[in-house]
């Protein structure tokens, strides 16, 4: 009996952990098609090369000689947020921008196809350019928190939970980097106009916002985003130049989850999918966590399918 | 103030056809037709939405066409448009906010918002609110505050009467006559009442078919036989 709640217990809070940092993974993609009604098919690859900067941070320019191998790789890892930012801004103002924003009205479907080939094209470019570039050698950035944990407990019986603490320590980067993104989203002049360009995107030309501008500061923000969760996933997950493959599918649920366009709902959709990932570990062979993950999707967009924090409103 | 001439507009297809209007500085100037004349393309060109092909528009003593469509609510023009479009999952306040995004709605914020909620008080009341939850009525009162949060130089309204009950369009326009009685501010109005639009104005266009078929001040258009017949019902 202890065993099962053990194990449950485990699972949950490797659970919430993992869901921390999926979370912030998906609310970078939110944000931008929150904002910009853009559905970027190439965020799983500026997630890839978030993940090769923090190691090249960490590996080649200092970071590790700087800070040590503990906590230098999140050092590592916070510095390749804002670098990747600045490539999500280069990426919008010269290619995105052609195809999104106030240039739409000109275009055939309002611009979504070509958004669609662009991003794709982008993709492919950033994959077979990161093996050229990386090779295919799987990397990876550890540190020796990866493996060690704290121990909860004994919190009843004889029953206590591990907390790796690199996780752990991912966990709370995530949920901080979360937070400032909320406040400022929220409570900043800039990010109300973001959300008033996402809003009415004529309406807020009407007031002087300039929505070319205000996308190019989402995509930027939601490409370092990204860029950060990646490198947290980094800290236990080894990376190849086609890992975001693999990560994109749990984005575009997650957003799908949460509610196309809320960007907290992308959060807790992100939260979701590491929960049952976790979870389904406890009833299910692990090769079948991805199946599970698409059982549960399946299950919440037919019973509610404008996802956790949607609203059936259109927007104006 | 706003100086338009020759105005060539619209979209796949020409809508405005070598329009001119004049509105000068503390005027009140209104703009009626029917529906599809191009009162709305008007406005959308002056804001810089649709591209002319011809013509100039000059505001304030500058070539406004060659100014951004975003760069032009700081020179001092404030567009209500036609619809209201208020910021839906924004706030009552933070729509006032994003209405105060030019410099001098920064600078002026305290005053203005003063006003605002002295000449439109259910916006007070409801400051919190989420703006896509309000009645049409209160969301029409609210395009008119983010409006004035501005502090615009020329306020232009399109249609603030749009689908709202008789009672409630009444008091729109009692305020909006207050509201400039107060502030002297410039009005550029588009309205279908047109009666009510005539009788507050110092002038007025009629816009048919994408041409001024009609211009003249307060009294003249008033007294003009066609205006009488077609839209006075006399
Ligand atoms: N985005 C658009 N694309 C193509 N044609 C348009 C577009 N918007 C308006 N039109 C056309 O332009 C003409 C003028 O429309 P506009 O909205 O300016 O009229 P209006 O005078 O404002 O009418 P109303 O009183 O009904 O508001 C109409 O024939 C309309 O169909
Ligand atoms: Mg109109």
């Amino acid at each position: 009996m202890t065993q099962v709640l053990e194990g449950f217990l485990q699972a949950l809070s490797a659970g919430l952990l993992i869901g921390a940092v999926y979370g912030l993974m998906c609310v970078g993609l939110g944000l931008i098609f929150g904002v910009m009604r853009v559905i970027n098919f190439a965020q799983g690859d500026f997630m890839m090369l978030g993940m090769y900067a923090a190691f090249y941070f960490f590996t080649a320019l200092g970071v590790q000689a700087t800070f040590g191998n503990t906590f230098g790789p999140f050092v590592a890892i916070l510095l390749a947020g804002p670098v990747l930012a600045v490539f999500g801004y280069f990426v919008h103002l010269t290619l995105i921008s052609r195809v999104s924003g106030t240039r739409t009205s000109s275009l055939e479907g309002e611009g979504h196809y070509a958004q669609l080939i662009l991003t794709l094209g982008i993709a492919l470019i950033l994959q077979n350019g990161g093996l050229l570039v990386f090779g295919s050698v799987l990397a990876s950035i550890r540190t020796p928190l990866s493996s060690s944990a704290w121990e909860l407990g004994p919190l009843f019986y004889d029953v206590s939970v591990f907390i790796n603490k690199a996780r752990g320590i991912d966990a709370v980067v995530s949920l901080v980097t979360m937070l400032l993104l909320t406040l400022m989203i929220t409570r900043s002049r800039i990010g109300k106009s973001l959300r008033a360009a996402a809003d009415n995107p004529t309406a807020a030309t009407y007031m002087g916002i300039d929505v070319d501008r205000a996308h190019r500061i989402a995509f930027a923000l939601g490409t370092g985003i990204t860029a950060i969760a990646g490198g947290l996933l980094a800290t236990n997950y080894p990376f190849h130049p086609f890992v975001g493959v693999e990560y994109v599918i749990v984005m575009y649920a997650g957003v799908v989850l949460g509610g196309m366009g809320s960007i907290i709902g992308a959060f807790w959709g992100g939260m979701t999918i590491g929960l049952v990932q976790q979870m389904s570990t406890l009833i299910l062979p692990t090769q079948l966590q991805n199946a599970a993950i698409f059982v549960v999707f399946l299950l919440i967009i037919f019973f509610r399918p404008q996802g956790f924090f949607g609203r059936m409103v259109e927007r104006t | 103030m706003l100086h338009i001439e020759g105005l060539t507009s619209g979209y796949s297809i020409p809508v405005l056809n070598d329009v001119s209007i004049k509105v000068e500085e503390g005027q009140f100037v209104a703009i009626v037709g029917p529906n599809g004349a191009g009162k709305t393309t008007l406005f959308k060109t002056i804001s810089g939405i649709v591209r002319p092909s011809t013509g100039t528009i000059r505001f304030a003593n500058q070539d406004l066409l060659s100014i951004r469509p975003a760069q032009r609510a700081h020179l001092g023009i404030a567009h209500v448009p036609e619809g209201r479009q208020v910021f839906p999952s924004l706030t009552v306040m933070e729509n006032l906010e994003m209405g105060a995004m030019t410099e001098a709605g920064q600078r002026d914020w305290k005053h203005n918002i003063e006003r605002i909620f002295e000449w439109l008080p259910i916006l007070a009341e409801r400051r919190g609110q989420f703006a896509g939850t309000l009645s049409g009525g209160q969301q029409q009162m609210l395009a008119i505050g983010r409006g004035l949060a501005s502090s615009p130089k020329l306020l232009m309204l399109d249609e603030p009467s749009m689908g709202l009950a008789p009672t409630i369009a009444d008091f729109i326009f009692e305020r909006l006559i207050e509201i400039r009685r107060q502030s002297n501010l410039t009005i550029l109005l588009v309205e279908q009442r047109v009666a009510e639009a005539l009788e507050s104005a110092d002038h007025g266009y009629v816009l048919e078919a994408g041409r001024v078929a009609l211009e003249g001040n307060n009294q003249t258009l008033r007294a003009d036989d066609r205006i009488r017949k077609a839209y006075l019902g006399m």
